[in-house]
């Protein structure tokens, strides 16, 4: 079994009808994934079977109706006793997916632009056939109850983004008696010194933090700047006079044949779920990609009672028909496996620093677009910095050192 | 089959993505439209990258870094159930102003071709909108393939790649049911014609109306619908609940209701027209700005553009909003204005909508896209005229709000993604089209409201036609720009928002 600690307290949940045992409070993807199950979903067009990748609601492969809701990232999603899951997009069910015959009929593509276009009646069956295969989800049963009304905040500094680079400028701006408010979406403060491989050293800095506070955006009606920062199933409108953001980054899903397997997930991913839900995903993992973090996650998961191979490889291509099943890559040819954690995946998290006026730069060097600021994480826009990964790989070292660089200009700015 | 994927949450394949390469411009803005990658549950987050990686890599000419950017993300960061925006609140006294990105980001100077461009050409169209792009398309069937169509973006960068693809025959005047009506005949029949799918769907229009004034102005415009051949009914509420009974039917009267209305993709009608244009000879030049004019002796003689200028016999103004500040190089004075109209679009639910409903009263309007979204948008009455292409949360909210009066179980849907048009908003609501006075070889297709769009095959088609054979046409001696300053309005009141 893949929990590597047994479960203490359990409760029940259901997944297409089927009653599955789960630890209260984890991410509903981390108990399933516990039961073996990777297949999630289903892919709009072609219905190839899609399982989590990025383990933080940055995809979309692990999206299921959840109590009634459609289109529900449930890596995101705590579990409660007597959740109601079902996999979505399917005919006849998640399981078994006749649609899947799209994926072979369209061997390599399918060519919405052209396929039957002006062909009699074929396109008018075409247009009948793509509206019914249309959408994911199923509207939701009924109205949503109405919402306590939105929050209007006016705060000084704020940080989001409790990670690495958030926690080395709060940090900071706490040591020199100057106030802050640090948004995380995440349930504890820390971000990837939570769930990455790599420097795992110590716990993270305990800052004072607004948890489960997801920003969703930087917006400026009238000029003035805020974010919409849903909380405690309320939204919050937060002004604030300078913004640091500290968000990291997302896993970009790299390129190469079956890559949308069930069964491929971003080395964080993988590591997270080891080191927070106590989940191996799988027996054999083949930990591909950038070596660094290759080589600290093969520990991990050797720590964990798995085996790691293909350790900072690069893959072919994944097999397999439901999930992964092997892996061929350039150095150790076809090896089995269930799990392919492809490492160094992670890209900047740009959105709401250039919805702030911050400039974004395709880097050759890193192969992802980064977010331009000076050496103390200035912007285009005096008013908004940035730290850490958001401008380009770094490890959370460099971050947290970018992070307080950050700091101390804006309270050297600020005094 | 063993597919590389590059867009998860669209099944947009490496395959894909490189076979758009060899059809068309490599910019990430185009290939994101033409392949879909980047627009579903995830907005980007796990595809740029790669989509930017293979461009480096495989693109028919190797990009610069500087040409490499990154598709402009829009609100929220992650999919946001409308509850959320309905629980905020906004003052209808402001009026809205700012949104983001602050900048507008409908051109790029790293993108400009280094190409020179064609120095002499006998039709110069400004605008690679659906106006400019079926005007040389149709200019094309005349027997004129010297043309040139100039356009300061990418395809589908101005109002034609932002609108909600609405298609109706339910208009207030004779002469817009009547090409409305031709319109929607030639779209129908756009994917034969073109080779290319636009997914027109008949789901129709339901107008809902919710105070007496808007029962009469529906009931009036049915009569006249009836009498040039448009089915409009006048439903009761209940009735119109029979056509979509997830509808809650609060406050409204009455409803009008065309079964034969559509909803299009717009996307495509662009890259058909201008593909097509172009194989007939015509150049469609993106990112290229019009920068002035040279006039002499009541005639503009050459274009100036920032690649060369263009010397010419005809030039055609069909720049949708950005018109009046084109027309002022020339010195001329349109009285054409910008207003920003905001609009999003939802997570993709299985179809449940068939029609585009819209309430009068207060703009709201939403469809169900070909993908399943829930398209839709409000005019603001307090919007100020200006270019802006921000986005508001005041937005957001408001139509949140509208949209889960009507419809209760929108209010946990997610909205993915919101954007933002400009109308171009002349004082009478109706277009600006044929002569300058004083100026005589500048020709004007602007002015539109917020539906060219439904209105471009068949106005353009004729257009070419009185352009290419002089044989007079009362569509281009009505709407002229003469009009307003011989105090002749032609006013239409069928508008949205």
């Amino acid at each position: 079994m893949p929990r590597i600690k047994p479960l203490e307290s359990k409760v029940t949940i259901e997944l297409d009808g089927d009653q599955l045992q789960a630890r209260e409070g984890e991410p509903v993807a981390a108990a399933l994934i516990a039961h073996g199950l990777l297949s999630f979903s289903r892919s709009p067009k072609y219905h190839r079977p899609r399982g989590p990748f990025c383990m933080s609601g940055g995809c979309s492969q692990c999206l299921m109706r959840v109590d009634g809701l459609p289109n529900v990232p449930t890596c995101r999603v705590p579990v409660k006793a007597g959740m109601r899951l079902e996999r979505q997009n399917a005919m006849p069910d998640g399981r078994l997916d006749l649609l899947r015959a799209n994926d072979f009929i369209f061997r390599d593509w399918f060519n919405h632009h052209e396929f039957l276009a002006g062909v009699p009646i074929a396109e008018h069956l075409l247009l009948k056939i793509a509206r019914e295969l249309s959408g994911l989800g199923i509207l939701p049963e009924r109205a949503a109850a109405e919402r306590e009304p939105a929050i209007v905040e006016h705060l000084g500094l704020v940080i989001v983004g409790a990670g690495a680079a958030g926690l080395g400028a709060a940090r900071h701006l706490a040591e020199r008696g100057v106030a802050f408010s640090l948004f995380d979406r995440d349930v504890a403060v820390g971000g990837r010194l939570l769930t990455a491989a790599e420097d795992r050293q110590g716990a993270p800095w305990p800052a004072p933090a607004r948890l489960r506070a997801e920003v969703v955006g930087l917006f400026a009606d009238a000029g003035k700047p805020f974010l919409a920062v849903t909380e405690g199933g309320r939204l919050h409108l937060v002004f604030f006079e300078r913004l640091l953001l500290t968000v990291g980054t997302h896993a970009t899903l790299p390129t190469f044949p079956n890559n949308d397997l069930p069964g491929v997930m971003s080395g964080r991913a993988v590591a997270g779920l080891i080191r927070r839900a106590g989940v191996l995903a799988g027996r054999r993992v083949a930990c591909v990609g950038e070596a660094t973090e290759a080589r600290a996650l093969a520990e991990l998961v050797k720590s964990a009672g798995g085996e790691a191979l293909a350790v900072g490889e690069e893959v072919v291509r994944a097999h397999g028909l439901r999930s992964v099943d092997a892996v061929t890559t350039t150095g150790g040819g076809k090896q089995r496996c269930e799990i392919i954690a492809a490492c160094g995946a992670q890209t900047p998290a740009f959105e709401l620093a250039r919805a702030g006026g911050a400039e974004v730069a395709w880097s050759s060097q890193n192969q992802c677009f980064v977010v331009q600021a000076d050496a103390q994480g200035r912007t285009a826009n005096p008013t908004l910095f940035v730290a850490g990964e958001m401008r380009g790989p770094m490890s959370s070292a460099a971050a947290a050192a970018q992070g307080h660089a950050a700091a101390m200009a804006i309270a050297g700015s600020a005094s | 089959m063993s597919k590389s994927l590059v867009c998860a949450c669209e099944d947009v394949t490496a395959s894909e993505i490189e076979h758009a390469m060899t059809k068309g411009p490599c910019d990430i803005e185009s290939i994101k439209r033409f392949t879909g990658f980047g627009t579903g549950m995830c907005q980007g987050k796990q595809c740029l990258n790669a989509v930017a990686r293979l461009l480096e890599a495989k693109a028919p000419q190797k990009p610069a870094p500087e040409q490499l950017l990154a598709f402009t993300p829009r609100p929220p960061l992650f999919p946001t159930e409308l509850s959320y925006w309905a629980s905020a609140s906004f003052d209808p006294a402001l009026a809205p102003g700012g949104g983001v990105p602050g900048a507008l980001d409908v051109t790029a100077p790293t993108l400009r071709p280094t190409a020179p461009i064609k120095s002499k050409a006998k039709i110069v169209i400004i605008g690679g909108g659906i106006m400019g792009l079926s005007l040389a398309w149709n200019l094309t069937l005349q027997g004129e393939t010297d043309v040139v169509v100039l356009e300061q973006g990418y395809l589908c960068a101005g109002a034609s790649g932002r609108n909600g693809g609405g298609i109706r025959a339910q208009w207030g005047t004779p002469t817009l049911i009547t090409l409305a009506r031709r319109s929607i005949e030639l779209m129908q029949r756009f994917a034969r014609d073109m080779g290319i799918n636009v997914w027109f769907r008949q789901g129709g229009y339901l107008f809902l109306a919710k105070s007496d004034d808007v029962v009469r102005r529906i009931e009036k415009s049915a009569r006249l619908h009836n009498q040039h051949g448009v089915p409009t009914e006048i439903l009761t509420a209940d009735a119109a609940r029979d056509v979509v009974p997830e509808l809650t039917m609060k406050g409204v009267k009455a409803a009008a209701w065309n079964p034969k209305d559509a909803v299009i993709f717009p996307w495509p009608f662009l890259w058909g027209y201008a593909t097509q244009a172009q194989k007939r000879g015509v150049q469609v030049e993106t990112f290229t700005r019009v920068q002035g004019f040279e006039l002499s002796q009541g005639k503009v003689k050459k274009v100036i553009t920032d690649r060369g200028d263009i010397e010419c016999d005809t030039v055609v103004l069909a720049a949708g909003a950005w018109s009046a500040e084109i027309a002022k190089l020339a010195g001329v004075h349109l009285p054409n204005e910008p207003h920003r109209h905001e609009i999003c679009s939802t997570e993709p639910l299985k179809p449940f909508l068939g029609p585009l409903v819209s309430v009068l009263d207060s703009g709201l309007y939403f469809s169900q896209s070909m993908r399943g979204e829930i398209v839709g948008g409000m005019g603001d009455p307090r919007e100020p005229a200006g270019m802006n292409l921000g986005s508001t949360a005041r937005f957001l909210t408001r139509y949140a709000q509208a949209l889960t009066e009507q419809l209760p179980q929108a209010g946990a849907v997610k909205v993915l993604r919101q954007w933002s048009g400009p109308y171009d908003v002349t004082p009478d609501n109706s277009p600006i089209l044929g002569k300058t006075p004083q100026l005589e070889n500048l020709l004007h297709l602007s002015g539109f409201v917020g539906h060219g769009f439904m209105m471009a095959p068949a106005v353009t088609e004729r257009m070419a036609k009185w352009m290419a054979t002089g044989e007079s046409d009362e569509l281009f001696e009505r709407f002229t720009l003469s009009r307003f300053a011989e105090g002749r309005l032609e006013r239409e009141d069928m508008i949205i928002g």
